[in-house]
Order: C-alpha cells, then sequence, then structure tokens
C-alpha cells in the first residue's frame, strides 16, 4: 500500500483541549462512582474516616499553635528557618514520589496500556497521569501543611489574605517538584531503561552524601549550648543551604512568611501582601512552566519510553539471600512449615520491589542521619527527654506511613493469588499471622536500632532508653496489628495497584488509627517521666501540692505509663487482628 | 491494509521477530497461530503501536505506528487478551468514553453504541459498573468498544479466551460479515479449528520467524499431506523435525 487512507467515516482526532476535557470528565465520572459507592455501601466507614480526619486535624492544628508560640516567643526567624528545611525537604521528597508515582501509572498499569492503542496525543495521556500522581504524592502535604500553616496565620494573628492565598500557593508549589519528577522518570525510561535503577541509586547516593555533609560539618564543631544566641547563629549556618533564593520552597516560604506580617495594629501591610503576591505569580509562572517541559518531555518520550520498558528481559537469576529464605524455610516445627514458607515469599516480594525498600531505606537513613548529628548539642535532662519523646514518635509516625503504604494493602494484592492460597493447605489465618509477623519483625530492628540511636546520642540514662525500647517493640507490634488486621478486615481483592488500595478508606482509617496509638503511646510513657524531671529540675515543691501529679511523677506514675503502653500496644494489635481474622476467613474469594 | 516492512523487534540480545515482511489486504482474515514464545504478541504489540520495531516499519492504511500512531489508530480496532476496563465506570459509560476519544458525533455515537450493545447482547448489564462483570462480559464489551468506530483493521490477541459458546458464535459471524463489508482482521490464537474454519489466511510463526503463510490448502500441498487436520499439519511446521513447508 502507497497511499494514506482518509480516516474511517465521521472519526476525527480531537484537539488537545478536547482529549484533555475527555479525560477530566473520566477522573470526575470515576470519582463520583467511587464517593457514590462509598456513601451507598460504607457510610460509618466513611463516617469513622471524616471524624477521625477531623480529629487528626484538630490535633496537628493544636500542636502546631503550640509550637509556633514557642518559637515565636524565643527567635521569630527561627520559622523562617524552619519553613525553608520542611519546604525544601518536602521538594526532594516530590520528586522521587511523583517520579515513582508517574512511572507506576504511564508504564506499567493496564491503563496506560489501553490508552496507548486510542489515538490520543502522549501528552494528554500524561496530563491524566500526572495529574493522578500528584495527587497521591502530595494529599500527605496538604493534610499536615493545611493545620500547620493555619496555626501559623492564627498564632502571627495573620490577616484574611494570608489564608486565602495559603493554597493556592501550596497547590503551585507542589506541581514544581512533581513535574521535574515526571522529567526525570519519563527521559530516563525512554533513553536510558537499564540504567533507570542506577540512576535513581545515584540519586538517592548523592542525596545521602549530601545529607551526610551536612552532618559531619555539625559533626565537626565545638559543641554549644542549645538555644543559646550561639546555637542559633551556628544552626542558621548550617541549614542556609535550604534557603537558596533559586528554590521554590524559598519562595513558598517567602510568600507565607510575608502573606502572615501584620501592622503594629494587627492591619493589613500592603506592601507585605503584594510581596506575597509576586512570589505567588512566581510559583505559578514556573508550575506552569515546568507541565509544559513535562507534558512536551512525554510528547516526545513517552510512546519510545513504553516500547523501550516492555523490550527488557526482567533478570531471571535473583538469590543473593537464598541462605536466608532457605533458613528461615526449614527452622522450627514441621507444623508451623506454611506460615514460615508465606514469610518467605513476603521477604523475597519485598526485597523484590524497588519501591518499597527503596523508600523505607531513604527514610530510615534519614532518620538515622538526624539521630547521628543530635550528638553535637547538649541538652538539659529535660530537653533530651523531651526530644527522645518526640523521635521515638517520628520513628512512630515514620513506621505508620510505611505500615499503611505497604503493610496494609498485602492481604488484599493477595486476592489475584487467592486461587493459589485457596488451594494449598494453609489455614486464612495463617496468611493473616504471616503479614503480621512479617511486618513486625520486620520493622522491629530498624526501629528499636533507631530509637537506641537517638538515645544514646542525647545521652538519655538506661532506665529511659529500656522504656524508649518497650515502647519501640510496642509500636511496631501495634502498627502491625493494625495495618494488617485493617487490611484483612475490609480487603479490596479487586485493586492491583497498592497506591490506591493505600489511599482508599481503609488505607486512610489505617493511617489515622495508627497516628492516634502513637499518641497515646508517646503520651502514656512521656507524662510521668516529664512529671519525675520536673519534680527533680523545679524542686518538689511544684508538683507536691497535686496529688495525682505527685503519684504521676513517682514510681507508680512511672508503672502505670508503661503498663499503659504494654497495654495500648496489646489492645492495637489484638483488637484489629481479631476482627481481620474473622472478615477473612468468611471471605469469599 | 496492513504492512510490515522487514520488522525485527529485538529484546537484549534475543530477537523476538525476525525481518518479517507481510502485507494483509482489504477484506482478509488473517489468523496468526505459533506456539508459546514465537513472537505472536509482539508482532500484534507493534502492529497497535505498543511496541516499536527495532527495524523496519509497521503500516496500517498507510500510516506509520511509530510516525504518526495517532492516524493509524483513527484505522484501528485492538481486543487485547486481557481486557482492560474502568472499574467504576458502566458498560455504556465505556463505550461513550471511547466513542468520545475517536470523535464521533453525538447522534452518531448513541446509534453504534446501541448497535454494539445489541450485537453483543450487552443490554442487561450495559448500564451495571464494569466491576460486577465476569471475563467473559468484559470481553464482549471490549469488541463492542473496539469496533464502534467501525475500524478499517481489526486487531485480535486470543479474541475467544472466557467467551461463552454462544458469545463465540456471535464473534464469528460478526467478524464473517465485517470482513465481507471490507474489514481486515488480524488475529493471534492458540484455537486451530477457529483459525481453520475463518481465516482466509494463516501466517505460522516459530522462534520469531513466519516459517509459513498462506491458505490452509496450500499448506496441505506444500506439507504433501492431504487428509491431515491442521492440527497435524501445525504440529509438523512448529515441532522442527518434520518437513518444512
Amino acid at each position: 500500500m502507497s497511499g494514506r487512507a482518509p480516516p474511517p467515516e465521521a472519526v476525527r482526532l480531537l484537539s488537545f483541549e478536547d482529549e484533555s476535557r475527555l479525560f477530566v470528565k473520566l477522573r470526575a465520572t470515576l470519582a463520583l462512582e467511587t464517593i457514590r459507592s462509598m456513601l451507598s455501601d460504607a457510610r460509618l466507614r466513611l463516617s469513622l474516616v471524616v471524624l477521625l480526619s477531623a480529629l487528626f486535624w484538630a490535633a496537628l492544628y493544636g500542636l502546631f499553635v503550640e509550637g509556633f508560640g514557642f518559637l515565636d516567643a524565643l527567635h521569630a526567624e527561627v520559622i523562617s528557618l524552619l519553613f525553608n528545611a520542611f519546604f525544601a525537604s518536602l521538594m526532594v521528597m516530590l520528586v522521587f514520589s511523583t517520579g515513582i508515582l508517574v512511572y507506576t501509572g504511564m508504564y506499567c498499569s493496564p491503563e496506560a496500556r489501553l490508552l496507548l492503542t486510542l489515538p490520543v496525543r502522549a501528552e494528554a495521556i500524561h496530563a491524566h497521569k500526572f495529574r493522578e500522581a500528584m495527587w497521591f504524592s502530595s494529599w500527605g502535604f496538604v493534610l499536615l501543611g493545611s493545620p500547620m500553616l493555619t496555626a501559623y496565620g492564627v498564632v502571627r494573628h495573620a490577616a484574611w489574605p494570608y489564608y486565602v492565598v495559603m493554597l493556592p500557593l501550596m497547590i503551585s508549589f507542589v506541581f514544581i517538584p512533581a513535574s521535574v519528577g515526571s522529567i526525570i522518570c519519563t527521559t530516563l525510561v525512554a533513553w536510558m531503561p537499564r540504567l533507570r535503577l542506577h540512576a535513581f541509586t545515584i540519586g538517592v547516593t548523592v542525596a545521602c552524601v549530601g545529607a551526610i555533609g551536612l552532618g559531619w560539618s555539625m559533626f565537626s564543631q565545638a559543641r554549644v549550648d542549645s538555644m543559646s544566641a550561639a546555637w542559633f547563629e551556628r544552626t542558621f549556618a548550617r541549614l542556609s543551604v535550604t534557603e537558596q533564593k533559586l528554590f521554590p520552597s524559598w519562595w513558598l516560604s517567602m510568600a507565607l512568611i510575608e502573606a502572615a506580617r501584620t501592622e503594629r495594629d494587627g492591619t493589613l501591610m500592603a506592601a507585605s501582601l503584594f510581596e506575597s503576591l509576586k512570589f505567588l505569580a512566581l510559583l505559578i509562572a514556573n508550575a506552569l512552566a515546568f507541565q509544559h517541559l513535562a507534558g512536551w518531555v512525554a510528547g516526545i518520550a513517552y510512546r519510545k519510553g513504553y516500547s523501550q520498558l516492555a523490550g527488557e528481559i526482567p533478570s531471571r537469576r535473583r538469590r543473593p539471600l537464598w541462605w536466608f529464605d532457605r533458613a528461615l524455610g526449614h527452622a522450627g516445627f514441621a507444623t508451623g512449615r506454611p506460615l514460615r514458607l508465606l514469610l518467605v515469599k513476603d521477604f523475597r516480594l519485598f526485597r523484590r520491589d524497588i519501591s518499597q525498600w527503596s523508600q523505607f531505606a531513604i527514610f530510615f537513613g534519614l532518620l538515622g542521619l538526624y539521630f547521628l548529628n543530635l550528638r553535637a548539642f547538649n541538652y538539659h535532662n529535660a530537653y533530651a527527654s523531651m526530644i527522645g519523646y518526640l523521635n521515638l514518635a517520628v520513628v512512630g509516625l515514620i513506621l505508620s506511613t510505611f505500615t499503611t503504604r505497604f503493610v496494609y494493602p498485602m492481604i488484599s494484592l493477595e486476592g489475584r493469588r487467592f486461587w493459589i492460597l485457596g488451594l494449598l493447605p494453609v489455614h486464612r489465618d495463617q496468611i493473616v499471622w504471616s503479614k503480621f509477623l512479617f511486618s513486625f519483625f520486620g520493622s522491629l530492628g530498624p526501629c528499636c536500632s533507631l530509637v537506641l540511636l537517638s538515645d544514646c546520642m542525647l545521652g538519655i540514662p538506661w532506665s529511659l532508653i529500656a522504656q524508649h525500647e518497650l515502647c519501640s517493640v510496642m509500636l511496631c507490634m501495634g502498627l502491625s496489628g493494625i495495618a494488617v488486621g485493617l487490611g484483612a478486615w475490609m480487603p479490596d481483592l479487586r485493586e492491583s495497584s497498592p497506591s490506591k488500595i493505600s489511599s482508599g478508606f481503609g488505607g486512610t482509617l489505617s493511617l489515622v488509627i495508627s497516628s492516634l496509638f502513637i499518641m497515646a503511646t508517646v503520651i502514656a510513657a512521656a507524662v510521668p517521666t516529664h512529671l519525675f524531671l520536673l519534680t527533680h529540675t523545679l524542686g518538689p515543691s511544684v508538683i507536691s501540692s497535686h496529688g495525682i501529679l505527685a503519684w504521676a511523677g513517682g514510681r507508680w506514675g512511672a508503672i502505670a505509663g508503661g503498663l499503659a503502653v504494654v497495654g495500648l500496644g496489646i489492645a492495637a494489635t489484638v483488637v484489629p487482628l481479631m476482627l481481620g481474622l474473622r472478615a477473612f476467613r468468611r471471605l469469599e474469594a | 491494509m496492513i504492512e510490515f516492512d522487514h520488522v525485527t523487534r529485538t529484546y537484549g540480545a534475543k530477537t523476538a521477530v525476525s525481518d518479517l515482511t507481510l502485507a494483509i489486504p482489504r477484506g482478509e482474515l488473517f489468523a496468526l497461530l505459533g506456539p508459546n514464545g514465537a513472537g505472536k504478541t509482539t508482532t500484534i504489540r507493534m502492529l497497535v503501536g505498543l511496541l516499536h520495531p527495532s527495524r523496519g516499519a509497521v503500516r496500517v492504511c498507510g500510516h506509520d505506528l511509530v510516525k504518526d500512531p495517532r492516524a493509524a489508530h483513527l484505522h484501528l480496532g485492538y481486543v487485547p487478551d486481557e481486557p482492560t476496563l474502568y472499574d467504576k465506570l458502566t458498560g455504556r459509560e465505556f463505550l461513550w468514553f471511547i466513542a468520545d476519544m475517536f470523535g464521533m458525533p453525538q447522534r452518531l455515537a448513541t446509534d453504534r453504541i446501541d448497535r454494539e450493545i445489541d450485537h453483543f447482547e450487552l443490554g442487561e448489564f450495559a448500564d451495571d459498573l464494569a466491576e460486577s462483570y465476569s471475563l467473559g462480559m468484559k470481553q464482549r464489551l471490549v469488541f463492542a468498544a473496539s469496533l464502534l468506530h467501525d475500524p478499517d483493521v481489526l486487531v485480535l490477541d486470543e479474541p475467544m479466551v472466557g467467551l461463552d459458546p454462544r458469545s463465540v458464535r456471535i464473534v464469528k459471524d460478526l467478524l464473517a460479515a465485517r470482513t465481507r463489508e471490507g474489514m481486515t482482521v488480524f488475529m493471534s490464537t492458540h484455537t486451530l479449528a477457529m483459525a481453520e474454519e475463518m481465516a482466509d489466511r494463516v501466517g505460522i510463526m516459530v522462534r520469531g520467524q513466519l516459517r509459513f503463510l498462506g491458505t490452509i490448502a496450500e499448506l496441505r500441498e506444500q506439507m504433501a499431506l492431504e487428509s491431515t487436520t491442521l492440527e497435524q499439519l501445525y504440529l509438523e511446521v512448529t515441532s522442527g523435525r518434520g518437513r518444512e513447508p
């Protein structure tokens, strides 16, 4: 055939705008239908999630109001530093997370395969999948950022324009790192498909080396008292790397600080607002430019990349840890072998899924670096104890994001393989227990080590270290119980994407309950210690006038706190697991 | 309608399709046969633009699938081996999405959607969410979607998987009618009986190479096995032991 045939009758190529409109319509229909299903099938669950999310938001808001109030009174410039450090870290994380999600959505999903066989522009498919990736990677930022920024506005007595520009600022900021992540992903896949893992590793290594360099610079300096003027000066100098004026994180920080500024009498400061709007315009312009660039790159690279990636032959022999699998499979009694074999399978899948262990390594690695750097400061006992508990909470919160993101979907993901497991001589309970043991033992080592590192760096006494370790064990156990129990209680056996499972109703509920559990555990352990330290630093007269406080700050208070931690840990493990086991036994695959 | 012009596709050091040259004219139903790993799926994926050839070109109605994929896709309908649908769309909504993607005018789209719902007997569940469909129902819906725009070329990858005997009959009748009207069908299948019953020509692929191309009668003639079944002929060609055509 030499000539090109005209298109069939009444069929035509759409404009880019029409294609985008169709994708927006599709997304809206899917979202509406999802909400409708939730409202009709799971009204109670939905109400619970909304209620708990509101409580979570309010608790965060209260925490941030206290925090900003403290910092504002202490040293107002710290807030600028904190904003820069926070948004700069977030920027790096958004680049990685959006890149990974764009990769999953555009190259590994069945939907992409369908869309690539339709007469649609690659740019339009990219825009559609990019919006999805951006939503999944940034909803956490909005959930955490909105109470934080609202609290900042309230503490600074910001005028109403601050609250109006807050959301546009956050959204336009998110677009920039997300677009960069997308550009990196599509470029790597199209032109370096075999190098994409190496490039990813190099990126992570460079980030880690940078963080280690920063940590080393902190180590190598003489110790100074925390919260002193010298301490602030040194901290400012050290973190000035995040205050680069070319970073979108700096634009966002400045825009927020300027928008919150008011006259002495509390009225709106027009010049500051104008300054803030200029930063907003800068963010929006860059967001549009980067998104346009990402679309342009996708237009050139997407189809080529998809084809390149499909041309790769997966490596067939991966047995570097075969001895571990064999040892685990054969250890112990024969009756427990099916359970151990399920564990071997899960450890094997974890090792071979780069998206799981790389994120685990990045977050826990960065946390480890932060803990290593704690030694550069001198802390009073009360501060050291408080920071120790905060670190414990941070370890728990990061673990909870992992249990929600990776452990919660595990039971649902077995849906596709249910016919295999269902036909094996394995009791369904063993499937649930294997997931729990995998999560519990998998998290125990990293979490306990991190907490031990933090405590050693802070110079905390051994009695407190033992208490923190007990809390760590309970947190690992409880968070694993919540994720596995809820995952088995409300599995989504039809969904194959773990990110979609974890960001659904059950995943959100798991995250909210996990956060409440962490807060309750840390408070139960911290309050008696804090009261004890107050008695010893401020003198017994402060506490002794209040009977219950004196009791709580004494030996019995510490014992009660310990018992409460154990009780909470057991409850968080047993209750969800019982619910999950019961539901999973009744499940019809 | 379909042209493979010296097409080679490699996966690293492995050659999945080697120097494939093949032209399929308007109105022909072509069946591609071959054992697992012969390169059938790679060939189909290049034909629908999911894979780019390492060398050579694939054209549909004169449009190169790499250089001008959108224009080529206007002429193509594709039924993959695993149907992909949106769980939270109803069958009818999915058909509308596909019709809109092909830029079909509203009135025509309405008529065609009703026509395909009728052809594939989707009426009972067209307004249910796709998440409630069985594999066969999904496959029928994907068939309906692929025919909405009356494509010049229909590409089918293992089309009968999951279909019940009645649906198989519907599909066979429809393919026969459409090819009579001028539609070209490129089908990959392991169901030899279907190829024997429906195909104008068959191609037998072995280890990336087209070992045979022609009608069943020509295959029998070349193999000098007049009275044997297609199954026996197929096994002879693909075994690597027996006579080559």
